[in-house]
């Protein structure tokens, strides 16, 4: 079960404009429990208005860098990154669960291999902290970056990128690939498309010595880039993806109580949303609404049904259900109306539920 | 570069996802599904074999099956782990289910699960002794080789590395169980010939129905990509082969 930790904010500094790098410090004896493999990423909590939001955002910290670091970059809307990059401050108390992810590959120091990594925008920041690790942990590595940024100006930890081609002379390279300023050599401006790499996989990448490569990015630039590794020859378990989708969900609405929630009959009327389709059942209150939902046909997503798994939730939009056993939602999806559906029966004559959202 | 995409879109695009956070609701209902089918399917596996360890006629064989039994377990576990990423509890899933649990020898349910639990339905059904489990084994062995080969290429990148890890261990237990199989056949071939009839369309059925209606929008999601009824012939086409090999008939 999902558990969190303190964090004590020890320095917040831009990187760019928009984007802040936050160096954190656990507390109450949680050091072991954020012992980060390098490409993981850290999920906060906060309230905002009484409603808690989750965010997660990756480690740029390189393991040997001692220290524990994310960067958030604002996202147009985002409250959680609005507030991090506005009122964030040394001395605050952040939350946030201990590291998870897999979008990294086993260090192996006696191992000389070349890893090939593509970052778009913030995407860049697990990659920092994989390269860092990679090229202070596997001295016979190299590591070639891609980055994608739509100007100078937005590229985030520019200077330190520079810093590490010197620490490590001759094992990083760097490709900016930039979408509106002109660069003296025409292929690296633009988007980084299919074609794209496939050009820079002609000249400037030996893409047939790549042994892994990790892409973090938007969801276009990660189709067009994995589509050229693949035609490349590189296999599945060769690319490594990490994605933020850009649209993680908004603000949920809570859910309606109906006036008349008066419960005289022993009968319900469920009106359940699945698939985008909406079936209205009459149903008797010992029913679950999962089991509302298969008696009529509707094929209701379920797998262990004793309240373990969390397959079968759905959200309550108006009326309410009594829960008899929940081992797999936390409050805060509970608080939000989100219930599992095998363990649920119905308290008034209507209930709304979906198992869309 | 930030062009707008929908979740939606990216995955029927081919796109990967990596973590539970911007899945899509419906999304990681079928991805529990298709988790929890593999979770209680190696489960009540591991379990239903475990009974059999002692009637091995040998001590390399009980080795054999103990291996199977402890590895079907540990590759439970991976994908339990999965799970646990999207809120289900661990620890008791492992123990909230009497996974032994079988049906009766001449049960006809076909493709239907139980009501209580995930597994395949051919793991309904209950071992008669040390051949039949040897027969199940590798008949199943194989059907599952089919599946994760299929599976392997999930959309959720954390699942499809899991499944890549578990293919060469389900490989070595098919082979495990072709080895037992070339020795039965030198002792009693008319009892292996029996199970191959009892299990062959049993462990067909286990590739389910040649139309889904799901079919499409999991494979919109990226969870699936091939039909059910071109796996199932191409396990037909590779067991039966060994099958025919070994002197017997495959089933219908």
């Amino acid at each position: 079960m999902a558990r969190f930790h303190d964090l004590t904010v020890t320095d917040v500094h831009k990187t760019i404009r928009d984007a802040v790098v936050v160096t954190l410090k656990p507390e109450n004896g949680a050091a072991d429990a954020f012992d980060f493999t390098q490409g993981q990423y850290l999920t906060f909590r906060r309230d905002f208005d009484g409603e808690e939001l989750r965010r997660s955002y990756s480690i740029c910290a390189g393991k040997d860098d001692g220290i524990l670091q994310v960067g958030i970059k604002r996202v147009e809307g985002g409250a959680f990154s609005t507030w991090a990059n506005e009122h964030l401050q040394v001395g605050d108390t952040l939350q946030a669960m201990s590291p998870m992810g897999s979008f990294f590959t086993e260090i192996n120091p006696g191992i000389a291999r070349q890893y090939l990594g593509f970052a778009g925008g913030s995407g860049v920041t697990p990659v920092l902290s994989i390269l860092k690790t990679t090229l202070a942990r596997e001295p016979k590595s190299s590591f070639t970056l891609v980055y994608a940024n739509k100007g100078v100006n937005t590229i985030m930890f520019r200077e330190e990128l520079e810093d590490l081609k010197n620490q490590f002379m001759g094992r990083l390279n760097v490709i900016h690939v930039l979408e509106s300023d002109a660069q003296d050599i025409e292929l690296f401006t633009g988007l980084v498309t299919e074609e794209k790499c496939a050009q820079l996989f002609e000249h400037w990448i030996d893409i047939k010595s790549v042994d892994t490569a990790f892409i973090c990015g938007p969801e276009p630039m990660m189709l067009g880039i994995a589509a050229a590794l693949r035609t490349a020859g590189l296999s599945d378990s060769q690319i490594k993806f990490e994605l933020f989708a850009s649209a993680q969900p908004g603000r949920l609405k809570r859910k309606v109580v109906s006036v008349d929630a008066a419960s005289s009959a022993n009968q319900t009327t469920a009106a359940i949303t699945l698939d985008g389709a909406t079936q209205t059942v009459t149903s008797p209150k010992d029913v679950s609404i999962l089991d509302a939902a298969l008696q009529n046909a509707m094929d209701a997503p379920y797998a262990c049904k004793a309240g373990v798994c969390s397959t079968c939730r759905c959200k309550v939009l108006e009326g309410e259900v009594e829960m008899v056993a929940n081992h797999a939602l936390e409050d805060y999806e509970v608080s939000q109306g989100y219930v599992l559906s095998c363990q649920s029966f119905p308290l008034t004559d209507k209930v709304v539920v979906d198992y869309d959202q | 570069m930030a062009e707008d995409m929908s979740i939606e879109s990216y995955l029927a695009a081919g796109g990967v996802l990596t973590n539970p956070t911007n899945v899509p609701p419906r999304y990681r209902a079928e991805l529990m599904k298709l988790m929890a089918t593999f979770v209680d399917s190696e489960l009540a596996g591991a379990a239903g074999f475990a009974d059999i360890i002692n009637q091995g006629p040998g001590i390399k064989e009980r080795i054999a099956a103990a291996k199977i039994v402890l590895e079907k377990t540990d590759n439970a576990d991976r994908v339990l782990q999965i799970m646990g990423d999207f809120g289900a509890d661990t620890a008791r899933y492992a123990t909230h289910h009497p996974w032994t649990a079988r049906l009766a020898r001449d049960a006809d349910i076909g493709a239907t699960r139980s009501e209580h639990d995930m597994r395949l339905a051919v793991f309904n059904y209950p071992l008669q002794g040390w051949t039949d489990a040897v027969v199940m084994n590798l008949l199943m062995g194989r059907a599952v080789g089919v599946q994760l080969s299929e599976f392997s290429q999930v959309s959720y990148q954390p699942l499809a590395e899991a499944f890549r890890a578990v293919i060469p261990l389900e490989a070595r237990h098919a082979e495990l169980a072709q080895e037992g199989f070339e020795r039965l056949m030198q002792s009693d071939p008319e009892a292996v010939q029996a199970s191959v009839d009892y299990w062959w369309p049993r462990v067909a059925a286990s590739f389910g129905s040649a139309a889904s209606s799901r079919a499409d929008s999991l494979k919109s999601m990226g969870l699936r990509k091939t039909e059910n009824a071109a796996l199932r012939a191409r396990w037909e086409n590779e067991t039966g082969a060994i099958l025919i090999r070994l002197g017997l008939v495959p089933g219908t």
